[in-house]
């Protein structure tokens, strides 16, 4: 399954907009930026930094819909465009430092100021947030990647450069996580005395 | 609860939560105006990068000879990987033609700067003794290697050509290599009397 790569966005539409049409490039925007942006903001974390990788994403799609070939569907270019972008900050070490991230691929737990969740969602959208919030931002990107996008091992160790091991592991760390930090709403609702 | 049933429980509230999301962050007009803006710095950056990178250097030098100068009277030197070591000069081998020349030849190389990585992330993240010069030479090192990795990415992205990515690699090492320099010289200032 994978969410952004599944939108459906007109031929006719990408050559407008390709054409510099500003309406197709605004319908193109409204069509793909939330699911853009939600990808990013769970793999960074930060709002603030997922909005300045949104603006960078979009702007290289818009000045790169020339090179678009129709191969893939446009949502899967672009989604690996905001993956490529939003990895290269966890890759890097200088960013990690901005962001006060514990070095060494995040092992350590997350203490920055996480995921400003949008208003009005369901509760159990809320704890799933705060969950994943608990997450290092490594085992974030890694289980949002394979269990959301879609992503096999092996294109989540290509695209952090790292080996296939490494992202089982991530995986199996991030989900023995989530299992516990969703534990207490799940069992509630295995144990409710009838 | 069996692992396998709670792990695709876990996936189906993880795909529930992305379904939430219906707008961008702003607007296509903001979407605008925020890369004319970007557009408008990165020109800048773009035209002041070879001036920033000069200005960093010098400034290290700068600080790295004024390191030397008072390491003289030190004890024992802070460690810092070899190759920096080599490369900055500051050992025995000042003068050793054939150990500046080995270390030339590896200062490219992405081994030599992941050392020098790994070596910078165990430092403090400021030194002892904070110079305001040394300060901001280190902040623009830092700053300009951001910017290179933002660069490189956007290039990998475009799919550029590897004689392109290798030229922005062997900047961004020149880059690294110029910034443990500088932070070794702070360690050496630092733990001068």
């Amino acid at each position: 399954m994978s969410r952004l790569a599944d939108i459906a966005i007109s031929p006719e539409l990408i050559e407008l907009a390709r054409g510099g049409d500003e309406a197709a490039q605004a319908a193109i925007y409204r069509a793909a930026g939330p699911a853009v942006f939600a990808l990013i903001r769970r793999l960074v974390g930060n709002r603030a930094l997922a909005e300045d990788l949104f603006q960078d994403s979009m702007m290289v799609l818009f000045q790169r819909l020339g090179d678009f070939r129709g191969e893939a569907p446009l949502g899967a270019w672009l989604r690996q465009i905001a993956v490529t972008r939003s990895l290269m900050y966890l890759r890097s070490p200088w960013h990690r430092a901005r962001l006060h991230w514990e070095p060494g691929d995040g092992e350590g737990p997350l203490r920055s100021a996480m995921l400003r969740v949008a208003p009005a969602i369901s509760s159990d959208a809320l704890d799933v947030e705060r969950a994943l919030a608990a997450l290092t931002p490594v085992g974030r990107a890694v289980v949002w990647l394979f269990e959301v996008e879609g992503y096999s091992h092996e294109e989540i160790a290509r695209s952090f450069g790292r080996s296939v091991s490494f992202s089982k592991s991530q995986l199996s760390r991030a989900l023995a996580q989530l299992r516990q930090g969703l534990a207490p709403q799940e069992d509630q609702g295995a144990c409710t005395p009838i | 609860m069996h692992t396998d049933l709670a792990e695709t429980i876990i996936a189906r509230r993880l795909r529930a939560a992305a379904d939430d999301s219906s707008e961008p962050p702003y607007d296509w007009a903001e979407f605008q105006r925020r890369g004319r803006r970007r557009s408008t710095a990165t020109a800048l950056v773009g035209r002041d990068r070879s001036l920033a990178v000069a200005a960093s250097v010098v400034a290290a030098l700068l600080v790295t000879a004024v390191a030397i100068v008072r390491s003289s009277h030190r004890h024992a030197p802070a460690r810092a990987p070899q190759a920096v070591v080599a490369r900055s000069g500051l050992n025995d081998g000042v003068g050793d033609r054939g150990v500046g020349d080995r270390a030339e030849q590896v200062a490219t190389s992405p081994a030599h700067t992941r050392a020098i990585e790994g070596w910078l992330a165990g430092l403090p993240r400021d030194p002892t003794v904070v110079r305001v010069g040394a300060h901001a030479a280190v902040s623009s090192l830092q700053d300009q290697i951001a910017a290179l990795d933002d660069l490189m990415s956007a290039e990998r992205v475009a799919g550029a050509a590897p004689s392109r990515l290798g030229a922005l690699e062997r900047q961004r090492a020149q880059l690294v290599s110029s910034l443990a320099q500088l932070r070794y010289a702070e360690l050496l200032a630092s733990s001068t009397p």
